[in-house]
């Protein structure tokens, strides 16, 4: 019984988030703030809490919120990323096209939790040179313009720091 | 904001040079893996540049947070559609350049 009444507050917060989420999104979106509008973007953010509190019987595993402040930290060691796999791939989009040695290989994304690891694909594909083609029960298969980018995935340093930020995949998630 | 003009013109140019090396690379690269690659380049670092710079050109009221939307959303669907297209073709069949050449080899044994 207690256990149960944990829960609906559990629910309550999780709603009331969810509220307050949408109905900023609305107001940083919409910038005009007359009653007409916001009553608009009241009934919107009433229309979409009503399809959440439905779906809920559907979804089996929630998403929590988070507060996005490990992204804060991930995200600008991202674009630094990003800044220098851009500059190494312009050098060979004006160099001799002689340099690209493309490669597919397999990486190992089994340490990631399992929640992160669309994150972690997207991050190969996000920055230049390496691309993410499939993704299968903690196995990446990476398409790489040169063969030292993938070496470079094998030696985990992306990895580490996903896993050094939100912790490594627990033996019981596939 | 004489200083603020000069670095978004910075960031700017960069973007655009970054964006056209892209569209140069889409062109010169050999096969279909490769040139999603270069197509890349204008996917990432270019619109981040640009949209950074006009960032700085706002007047940082409500337009930077629907710039900084615009990135957000950007850095989710450009990385998925890329991997769409890859995965696609990789289940379509398409052979990776190595492959490619190596099947070449095979046949004209």
């Amino acid at each position: 019984m207690s256990k149960m009444k944990k829960e609906s507050d559990h629910s309550y917060l999780y709603f009331t988030k969810w509220a307050l989420i949408l109905s900023v999104f609305w107001l940083l979106l919409s910038g005009m703030y007359n009653l007409l509008l916001l009553s608009f973007g009241a009934v919107s953010v009433i229309v979409v809490l009503f399809v959440l509190i439905r779906m809920e019987s559907a979804d089996k595993k929630r998403q929590e919120i988070g507060t996005g402040i490990r992204l804060l930290r991930y995200i600008p060691w991202l674009m630094g990323q990003i800044l220098k796999s851009s500059i190494h791939v312009t050098k060979l989009i004006w160099g001799s096209p002689n340099n690209v040695s493309p490669t597919l290989a397999k990486i190992d994304a089994s340490n990631v939790p399992s929640n992160r690891r669309v994150l972690y694909a997207n991050s190969i594909t996000l920055t230049p040179g390496t691309l993410s083609v499939d993704l299968k029960d903690g196995e990446l298969t990476v398409h790489a313009l040169q063969k030292s980018s993938v070496k470079e995935l094998e030696e985990g340093y992306m990895e580490n720091k996903i896993t050094g930020i939100w912790g490594k995949a627990n033996d019981g998630d596939l | 904001m004489f200083i603020l003009d000069i670095v978004s013109s910075i960031l700017l140019f960069a973007g655009i040079f970054f964006g056209l090396s892209g569209a140069f690379g889409l062109f010169k690269f050999p096969d279909f893996f490769t040139r999603v690659h270069a197509a890349s380049v204008t996917d990432s670092i270019a619109t981040i540049l640009i949209l950074f710079g006009l960032i700085l050109q706002t007047s940082f009221d409500i337009n930077t947070a629907k710039l900084l939307f615009i990135l957000a959303f950007l850095m989710i669907t450009s990385p998925t559609a890329s991997h769409a297209l890859a995965k696609s073709a990789r289940h379509g069949g398409l052979l990776t350049l190595p492959e490619a050449n190596a099947k070449q080899q095979e046949q004209t044994r």
